[in-house]
C-alpha cells in the first residue's frame, strides 16, 4: 500500500559551489531533520587519520601537531571511489592517501610550515588540502595557507601523513559542512480590521517592536505590511506589542509544519551540491539496508 | 581513557548482531519491538513518524536508550490486518520513494540552475 508515501516539493534559491539555500516543501519535520543529521554526520570527506613523525624539533609536540593536521580540510572529491577502514575491502580498492611534509628552517626569521608545504601523493593528486597551491608557483590571488606550526632556526618537521575517508560520527573532522541549519517556514497574518482602528503612530511603533523588520509601515497606503517574512525569527515581540495594545488578535504568527528552508555551508571539502545529493543515498542506503535485513515474515503471524 | 569505547562502535555493527531483530510482544496482540542496531535518532524518527501515517498502525513510537548503546527501539502496534512487521516495510518503502523524489528534484533543479549561469 503506497497510498502513505508523501510527494515533496523542492526548489532551490540559491547554489553556489559552498553555499546552497533550498525550500523542501510537503513532508514533515523527521525528513527534513533526517537529511540535516546525514548531512552533519555522515557523508564521508578525507581527513588525515595517522601520522608517522620522523623528526619533530619545533615547539609542538607530536600529538599536537597530528592533531592540527587532521583538521586541515582536504578536497574529498575522491572519496566517491574510495573505500573506508571499516568497509570490505577488495584488492582493486584504495583506503590511504599518503601525504608527506619535510620543512627545515635555515633563515634567521621565523618560518610558517603551511599545508602547501604538503608533498601530495602521486598516485592520488586529486586529494589536496583546500587552497593549495605548489610553493613554487605561489601567485598573489592564491588563498592563504593554513598554518600548521611556526619555526625559527634549525628547527626541522619531517612526516608521513596517512588520510583516510571517514564521517562525521567518528570524528568531527570528517564532517563535510560549516554548518546545516533548516528552518521551519514562518506564517505572518494580520488581523486587517483590527490593524485600521489603530492610528499611524502606533501602526509605526508596532513594525519597530521586532528588531527582525519582518513587517513594515507603508505611509502611502497607511497600512502594516509583512514584507519579509523569513526575517522573522521567533521573537514574540510582535505578539508582546498587541497584548500590551490589548489586541491580541492582532497578528498571528505560526510555523508551518511542511515547508522548511535549508541552508548549507561547505567547507569547500565537498561542493554543497555533492554533500547534499551525497547524504540523500545515505539516507537511502541506510534505510534499504534495513529493509534488506528486515528478518522474514513468520509463517503464522496472521494467526497473532 | 583506557575505557572509553571504541568510536567506531557507533557506525560497525559487530560480527554476530544482527542490523534489525523483531521482537513479539507477549502480551499485547499485533505488537512487536523492533531492535536496530548501529542507529540513532536519524532512522528512529524518520521510521516513527512515515509508520504513524499508516492508518492500520494504531501506536508507534522509538526509543533510544543511551548515548552509549548504539541502537534504537521500534515499537509497532497495528489494528489487526497488517502484521508490524508488514507495517514496518510498508514505512521503509514508502521513504525510500519519498528520498527518491528528493533526490530527483534537487538534482532537476541544480541542472535547472546550472543551465542559467
Amino acid at each position: 500500500m503506497l497510498s502513505n508515501r508523501r510527494l515533496p516539493d523542492l526548489k532551490i534559491r540559491d547554489l553556489r559551489d559552498d553555499y546552497c539555500e533550498f525550500e523542501l516543501s510537503n513532508t514533515d519535520v523527521s525528513m527534513a531533520n533526517a537529511l540535516r543529521r546525514v548531512m552533519l554526520v555522515e557523508v564521508p570527506t578525507i581527513a588525515v587519520d595517522l601520522v608517522e613523525i620522523e623528526q619533530n624539533t619545533t615547539v609542538l609536540n607530536d600529538e599536537f601537531i597530528a592533531h592540527r593536521l587532521g583538521l586541515i580540510p582536504l578536497v574529498s572529491t575522491a572519496v566517491h571511489h574510495m573505500k573506508g577502514p571499516f568497509d570490505d575491502i577488495g584488492e582493486k580498492d584504495f583506503t590511504d592517501v599518503e601525504l608527506s611534509l619535510h620543512v627545515l628552517c635555515t633563515s634567521d626569521d621565523t618560518q610558517d610550515v603551511t599545508s602547501n608545504d604538503f608533498i601530495l601523493d602521486h598516485q592520488h593528486p586529486e586529494v589536496y588540502p583546500v587552497g593549495y597551491s605548489d610553493s613554487r608557483m605561489q601567485s598573489e590571488d592564491a588563498e592563504r595557507p593554513i598554518l600548521i606550526v611556526k619555526m625559527r632556526k634549525n628547527q626541522e618537521l619531517k612526516l608521513k601523513a596517512i588520510a583516510r575517508k571517514g564521517i562525521g560520527k567518528d570524528h568531527a573532522k570528517w564532517i563535510p559542512v560549516a554548518t546545516v541549519t533548516f528552518q521551519h517556514k514562518p506564517q505572518i497574518s494580520i488581523n486587517r480590521a483590527l490593524m485600521d482602528t489603530l492610528d499611524e503612530k502606533v501602526k509605526e511603533a508596532f513594525v519597530d517592536a521586532s528588531p527582525s523588520h519582518a513587517l513594515s509601515y507603508n505611509s502611502v497606503t497607511k497600512q502594516v505590511e509583512v514584507t519579509e517574512t523569513e526575517a522573522y525569527m521567533y521573537d514574540g515581540e510582535y505578539e508582546k506589542m498587541a497584548q500590551e495594545l490589548h489586541h491580541p488578535d492582532l497578528i498571528t504568527i505560526t510555523q508551518s509544519d511542511n515547508e522548511f528552508i535549508f541552508r548549507v555551508e561547505g567547507t569547500g571539502v565537498l561542493s554543497v551540491e555533492d554533500v547534499i545529493i551525497t547524504a540523500v543515498d545515505v539516507l537511502t542506503a541506510k534505510l534499504r539496508n534495513l529493509q534488506q535485513a528486515l528478518p522474514p515474515p513468520e509463517q503464522n503471524e496472521g494467526e497473532n | 581513557m583506557s575505557n572509553a569505547p571504541d568510536r567506531y562502535e557507533r557506525f560497525v555493527v559487530p560480527e554476530g548482531l544482527q542490523k534489525i531483530s523483531i521482537e513479539k510482544d507477549t502480551k499485547v496482540t499485533n505488537a512487536a519491538t523492533f531492535t536496530l542496531q548501529r542507529e540513532d535518532h536519524t532512522v528512529g524518527n524518520l521510521i516513527r513518524m512515515q509508520l504513524l501515517r499508516d492508518p492500520e498502525v494504531m501506536f508507534a513510537g522509538y526509543k533510544f536508550p543511551h548515548p552509549l548503546e548504539y541502537h534504537i527501539f521500534i515499537k509497532v502496534q497495528t489494528m489487526g490486518k497488517k502484521p508490524p512487521r508488514e507495517a514496518f516495510d510498508d514505512a521503509l518503502t514508502n521513504l525510500i520513494g519519498e528520498l527518491t523524489d528528493i533526490r530527483d528534484k534537487f538534482q532537476s533543479e541544480a541542472d535547472i540552475k546550472r543551465q542559467l549561469d
